[in-house]
């Protein structure tokens, strides 16, 4: 079972790859802030398959929401950002 | 330049956000000694309510909550609980922030002294890097404008 966990991490860690390359070269500001927010969640879900793995879950899933909560005001203040200077 | 969001979105899910975030540190403050966290991974967690507070519904509604003044008087009472509490056990005869002399004041055995000293300083350093964190942000936040406003209200 823990094999299966592994290799959905691993699929996890290469779908990252693909959301890297829409933050790092995606055309215009509100592509790399959607690519970086979606980062955030699948990194989210790489720490729970963590949890699982080593058997510990219940440390991972505080780090996880505590996580969770900080990914959601970057994204709001990265938001905020673009809409005060009108960099879109 | 932090004027009210006019954002229905941000401004519901925020409002549901907050209360569970200002909770979930609280949890976080008072488990810090079995889970991961603490008193500083809990203050960061309370200063970011105050952030999303600010980010969603502008500086003058956080203000009414919590002022720099407040955030200020704030810090400077969450170091006095983590040095007072330290400098009560060197009082009781024991070395600085030895937790188990506190069992001369409370009615319980050390081992429980312990366990209830880590947690009031906890809850110390949890206060004060919540103001710091929530000064910091301000300071930066609101470049100028906040001295402007200090001097208006004067």
């Amino acid at each position: 079972m823990n094999d299966f966990f592994l290799i959905l991490s691993v699929g996890m860690c290469v779908l990252v790859l693909f959301c890297l390359y829409r933050g790092t070269f995606g055309p215009g500001v509100l592509n790399r802030a959607a690519g970086i927010s979606a980062i955030g969640t699948k990194t989210l879900i790489i720490l729970l398959l963590m949890g699982v793995i080593y058997d510990r879950i219940d440390m991972f899933i505080d780090i996880s929401i505590a996580y969770a909560l900080l990914n959601f005001i970057g994204t709001v203040v990265l938001a905020k950002y673009i809409e005060t200077t009108g960099e879109a | 330049m932090i004027r009210d969001s006019q954002d229905v979105i941000v401004k519901t899910l925020s409002r549901l956000l907050v209360p569970f975030m200002v909770i979930y540190a609280l949890y976080v403050i008072m488990h810090g000694h079995h889970s991961p966290g603490g008193g500083f991974q809990g203050g960061v967690i309370l200063a970011a309510g105050f952030v999303l507070l600010v980010v969603s519904h502008g500086l003058e509604q956080t203000r009414k909550r919590l002022s720099e003044k407040a955030a200020g008087v704030l810090s400077s009472i969450g170091v006095f609980i983590y040095a007072g509490i330290g400098a009560l056990c060197l009082i009781l005869g024991g070395n600085y922030l030895d937790y188990g002399k506190l069992s001369k004041l409370l009615p319980v055995v050390p081992a429980e002294a312990r366990s209830l000293g880590i947690l009031g300083v906890e809850i110390g350093v949890a206060l004060a890097v919540m103001a710091v964190m929530f000064t910091i942000f301000l300071v930066i936040f609101t470049v100028g404008e906040f001295q402007e406003d200090d001097r208006s209200e004067k």
